[in-house]
């Protein structure tokens, strides 16, 4: 007989730090959106005191395993950790092989720590569209940091920015030229760098990088630290992981932490309106079979007419929101 | 999917963790583990099965160990296990005895564990 579980009794577990009742609410919330709304009426009165660290960069370049030691760092110290590591959905089975937590084996029995792998489930922008929600749970159970591993990101994978307080980009030797540091996205983005695998060289990487800064303007007077590291061994991980409280002091005396806060939030809200919007759209204005037989006119009938159609489509409309009685 | 203990053919957990991800599964790999370890991934990751992959001989002490430790936690009855690897065909009545919901040895298909996963998980 399977256990049955409501909302309310996983609840009250969860406020007695019942990790099984964590579990399943996260459960609940990254498969049933619907709920979602549900499960926060329990926590309208949380504080939002957990300090979000987010670990991005490319696929293979060490995020779990840096996520682990600095996660080890902080339960040695006595913090309730909860650690989110995202790993991509595939487009063709839309299965997911999550091979995050493998990396972090050695912390995984700590009582203080509770790690969750996510998929994200065709979200594009590096997390998962749960990785919000789960931070808030985490915040709700009392965790004092939160680690958010992004998947392995490309240049231009960047919601991590709106989650997440110090952000630690991670690079490893041979990544690129000083012009690969000059570019937008994902390189300009970092609190803090680093580069990983330092057992294979990187100092030229090292120099790019603060080329980079030296070009830039730190409107909020921190310039982002590099370390090197080799988080097998452990090698400079001390480095990196001072370098990320020297930035947490940053934005806790600086005042700037207010301003991430509600960036995380106003990231969340409008989120949410845009899928209200995306399938109030889809559902009274052009349909999902209108869209199929535009694409079909374009590319079968030599009819291509994609802008025209739409223009006319949103012209042909009145809308008109008016609140219900 | 873990191997519990040191044991290190892990080429059987890999092929299977890639067809459960090809039939659209979200799969964790969580490689050597200790009991308890699996345990407290499964409960933290709130799985449906867990996996075991053994070739170490030592599945029916392993099987026990964490049949035991998940009804301590009150989470057995919502977790299919499903062991696969070297096990000599005389143990599969004895791993199901136990609670294991189906044994894959040597020559096994891929196929018949996912359709066996997708047909008996009952949400």
């Amino acid at each position: 007989m399977k256990n049955e579980y409501n909302i309310e009794s996983l609840i009250a577990r969860f406020k007695n730090k019942d990790k099984i009742a964590l579990a399943k609410l996260i459960t609940i919330i990254e498969n049933e959106p619907e709920k979602v709304s549900e499960v926060f009426k329990y926590f309208e009165e949380i504080k939002h005191d957990s300090y979000i660290i987010g670990i991005t960069g490319s696929p293979g370049v060490g995020k779990s395993t840096l996520t682990g030691a600095i996660s080890k760092k902080l339960l040695d110290e006595g913090n309730y950790v909860g650690v989110i590591s995202i790993d991509p959905t595939s487009p063709f089975s839309g299965g997911a092989f999550l091979g995050d937590r493998i990396r972090m084996t050695n912390i995984s029995l700590h009582p203080n720590l509770f790690m969750r792998s996510l998929a994200s489930r065709g979200y594009k922008g590096g997390i998962s569209r749960a990785a919000f929600d789960i931070s808030m749970l985490y915040e709700a159970f009392g965790m004092d940091f939160i680690i958010i591993e992004t998947v392995g990101v490309g240049q231009a994978e960047l919601d991590i920015y709106n989650l997440a307080y110090s952000i630690v980009v991670v690079l490893v030797p041979g990544y690129g030229d000083a012009i690969q540091m000059q570019k937008a996205g994902i390189i300009e983005i970092g609190d803090i760098y680093d580069i990983n695998k330092k057992d294979f060289g990187g100092e030229d990487i090292a120099a790019h990088i603060q080329m980079m800064l030296d070009d830039g303007i730190f409107h909020s007077g921190w310039r982002p630290p590099v370390s090197m590291t080799d988080a097998i061994t452990g090698e400079g991980v001390d480095e990196l992981i001072q370098n990320i409280w020297d930035h947490k002091e940053h934005v806790e005396l600086s005042g700037i932490i207010n301003e991430k806060k509600m960036n995380r939030f106003r990231y969340k809200i409008k989120e949410l309106i845009y899928s209200k919007l995306e399938s109030l759209v889809l559902t009274s204005i052009i349909s999902q079979d209108e869209i199929n037989s535009i694409v079909q006119r374009a590319l079968n009938d030599n009819k291509f007419k994609i802008y025209q159609t739409i223009q006319d489509k949103f012209e042909d409309v009145d809308i008109q929101i008016t609140e219900k009685k | 999917m873990s191997k519990p203990g040191i044991d290190g053919h892990w080429r059987g957990g890999i092929v299977v963790s890639r067809a459960l991800r090809d039939a659209g599964m979200e799969l964790i790999f969580g490689g050597f583990q200790n009991v308890k370890q699996i345990v407290e991934a499964a409960i933290q990751e709130d799985v449906d099965v867990i996996g075991l992959s053994i070739h170490s001989g030592a599945h029916l002490a392993y099987t026990q160990q964490i049949i035991d430790l998940l009804k301590e936690q009150g989470v057995l009855e919502n977790i299919m296990i499903l062991v696969g690897g070297v096990i000599p065909a005389k143990d599969f009545d004895k791993l199901k005895q136990m609670g294991v919901a189906n044994v894959y040895g040597p020559g096994s298909m891929t196929s018949d564990i996912v359709e066996f996963i997708k047909t008996n998980l009952k949400k």
